[in-house]
């Protein structure tokens, strides 16, 4: 296992980059929130992002997909880049770039429809299918691939909050990739859930690597030592070390990520 | 020092006693609500129940050409010459005919039976035999209303005691009238009229009902329903969802809910200088009136839906935008399906509320007296703007009026109106309870 993990690491460090971040800057009003971030996130490649509570690690992430647009306050300086393409200039319609970056938040939050519609909710807005079957079958594909398909297929009509806390997070995550993004974003999607759905949970992100390039925010640095192909440490809005996880979690070279890694902040 | 678990310390007693007062104060309160609750209504229905049962008599009625139609060959204008006056006596005379045919005898005069009959009962037959000329000739049998103190006689207000010292009847009178009823000739029933029949004047308070008062009312009800509903809606989820949030919108917040608190008179004064001085309608029309209404209501349901949208946890707003809908699509697939039992809960309270408004209805006129349907509750001209009244202001237009019979037709329209703010909270309830979902 612990080989496998080896390998695939070494493989993924060779990917392109597929979001660039640089100098980025965010403000809530007055409140410096994130200071100074660069940072490179390779395509087809898991990248954690940890850290202690509020240094700033949620909050760069919905930088990424323009999430922070909905809070007033907020506002981001500097230049986040997508495949070259600024996603904060004047002539992206973050509708678009929603679409394109998904995201699964920390408390499951399926809406209170039905499973199917859960999932089909995303392609039907953006029309991805001409036609019912088509339809179907993304449903049943992005089902798939979250891993839900066995236990949701007899109860598709059934309402997606009636399920289990890990098999919503798992419709979450289904209803993320039906739009087909290329990015996916998570805000420690496991923080809510028990040990056995939260293994199931990392699996499936395991997976999804082969598609997608996987941003996680996690708490659990286990999680992210198990996870990820590349860590980010984040401490009081800056970005401190960014590396192959393998390094930081053995060698980190900033003495902060030393003493987060080994108990003694955070 | 060690205390026993048993045994309970000076604090405790003291805390528990406090509840326990607490407790009891709550009670007594309900009670006390519970009591003014129980002594309004047996008021209310006390008096008003009877307003829905009405006294007739069965008479078989002679019409005789020579009187109703000196053509002599149904023609209407000169039938339509024949008023009431000439009425009354026909019906007059039947009663005396039933009179013998039952072998009551008495000393009245005749004019004091006819009396017995409603002034109101000579005008239904001249539109029963306008409406059907073939019926002049013949003996056909009416169900005519008894006048109003017969009628007060056999609901118990009206009693022998109090009869002999009134001038519009006599214990004589009453008599005639329980002889009639042993006979079956007079009979108390059921008034479905009451809900049909348009206001009647001081006289005849045995042939006034609510049925403009209804009409009216209901008017009113679909003009705010059709502005309040949509304008009020818009606007909150503007407000909540889409507006930037800044002085300006905090003026707008606070005068709102101000607006929801100024008197309701102040809304008729407002609405009696636009509505009416400025921009011409009609004075007391439905139209008018369900203006006024609707600015009224507006507050309660822009509050109501905004705390509707508020209480939509925003996670279902992160879900939709994170899966690229836009901030519309996020509103109307998620947030305001959500927010609908909120939102229909309050527009109903709202309307109930628009339903027993009687103040600002008083300033823009709506409190004339209304006799007759008017003629544009007809469906080929336009419904709404007409004089009309309505509901609340029927009980204050009654409650004034001296004759004790108002009283219970009163009472009878606060009932009506009860029944129907009634429906409309279960209405809401079950709304609530329909479309309720957990997240």
């Amino acid at each position: 296992m612990e080989d496998m993990y080896h390998a695939d690491r070494a493989m993924s460090t060779q990917q392109d980059i597929k979001i660039k971040a640089d100098k980025v800057q965010v403000y809530y009003a007055d409140n410096h929130a994130i200071k100074d971030v660069d940072v490179e996130i390779a395509d087809k490649t898991v990248t954690a992002f940890i850290g202690p509570s509020g240094c700033g690690k949620s909050t760069f992430l919905r930088c990424l997909n323009r999430m922070n647009d909905t809070i007033d306050i907020c506002r981001v300086e500097g230049d986040i880049t997508i495949d070259g393409e600024d996603i904060y200039d004047p002539k992206v319609d973050p509708v678009q770039l929603r679409a394109k970056v998904g995201m699964v938040f920390q408390k499951p939050n399926p809406f209170p429809k039905s499973i199917y519609d859960n999932v089909a909710y995303g392609p039907k807005i953006h029309g991805l299918a001409r036609n019912k079957a088509e339809l179907d079958e993304i449903v049943e594909k992005s089902l798939r691939k979250a891993a839900l398909w066995n236990e949701a297929k007899d109860r598709l009509t059934a309402p997606g909050t009636g399920l289990s806390g890990g098999q919503q997070q798992r419709l979450c995550i289904a209803r993320a990739i039906a739009t087909a993004p290329e990015v996916l974003l998570m805000d420690e999607p496991c923080s809510a859930l028990d040990p056995i759905a939260t293994a199931q949970v990392e699996e499936l992100i395991d997976e999804l690597r082969q598609s997608y390039s996987v941003v996680i925010v996690t708490h659990s640095m286990q999680q992210a030592a198990r996870v990820s192909q590349k860590t980010a440490f984040f401490h009081l809005g800056n970005l401190v070390e960014y590396d192959d996880t393998d390094k930081i979690f053995t060698n980190p070279e900033d003495s902060r990520t030393e003493s987060y890694i080994s108990g003694r902040i955070g | 020092m060690k205390t026993s678990l048993l045994a309970a310390d000076a604090r405790t007693k003291k805390r528990n006693a406090a509840e326990a007062r607490f407790k009891a104060y709550g009670f007594a309160a309900i009670i006390v609500a519970m009591l003014a609750l129980l002594i309004l209504l047996t008021s209310v229905l006390g008096n008003g129940m009877s307003s829905f049962r009405q006294t007739y008599i069965a008479l078989d009625v002679a019409l005789p050409e020579e009187k109703l139609d000196k053509s002599g060959v149904r023609d209407l204008s000169v039938m339509s010459k024949v008023t009431t006056i000439g009425y009354a006596p026909i019906l007059r005379n039947a009663l005396l005919d039933a009179l013998a045919a039952q072998g009551i005898e008495t000393e009245l005069s005749n004019k004091d039976i006819g009396n017995m009959i409603s002034k109101e009962a000579a005008a239904t037959v001249r539109n029963k035999v306008l409406a059907n000329p073939d019926l002049v000739g013949q003996t056909v049998s009416f169900d005519v209303l008894a006048s109003g103190r017969i009628d007060g006689y056999f609901k118990g207000r009206v009693t022998m005691e109090s009869a002999a010292l009134d001038g519009n009847t006599s214990p004589e009178a009453l008599m005639i009238a329980q002889a009639l009823a042993d006979a079956g000739v007079m009979e108390t029933k059921f008034n479905w009229n009451f809900f049909i029949w348009p206001d009647a004047s001081d006289q005849r308070p045995e042939a006034a009902g609510l049925g403009v008062a209804i009409l009216g009312s209901l008017y009113m009800m679909i003009v705010v329903l059709v502005l309040a509903l949509p304008i009020g809606v818009a606007s909150s989820i503007y407000l909540e969802e889409f507006a930037p949030k800044n002085r300006w919108t905090d003026l707008i917040e606070v005068n709102i809910s101000n607006l929801a608190a100024v008197p309701s008179i102040v809304y008729g004064i407002l609405g009696l200088a636009i509505f009416i001085n400025f921009m011409e309608f009609n004075q007391s029309s439905p139209l008018v009136g369900g203006l006024v209404l609707t600015l009224m209501t507006l507050p309660t349901i822009i509050i109501s839906t905004r705390a509707a949208l508020k209480s939509v946890p925003p996670s279902i707003r992160d879900a939709a935008l994170g899966v690229g809908a836009s901030k519309m699509q996020s509103v109307f697939h998620h947030v305001l399906p959500l927010a609908a039992p909120g939102i229909l809960t309050g527009t109903i309270i709202g309307l109930a509320q628009a339903l027993g408004e009687t103040a600002p209805l008083l300033l823009i006129g709506m409190v004339a007296f209304v006799r007759e349907y008017p003629a544009a509750y007809t469906p080929e001209s336009g419904l709404f703007g007409e004089a009309s009244t309505a509901l609340p202001v029927q009980v204050f237009n009654w409650t004034q009026r001296s004759d004790p019979a108002f009283v219970e037709r009163a009472s009878g329209a606060i009932i009506t109106l009860l029944v129907f703010l009634l429906i409309m909270n279960a209405v809401a309830i079950y709304l609530r309870r329909r479309f309720e979902r957990r997240w």
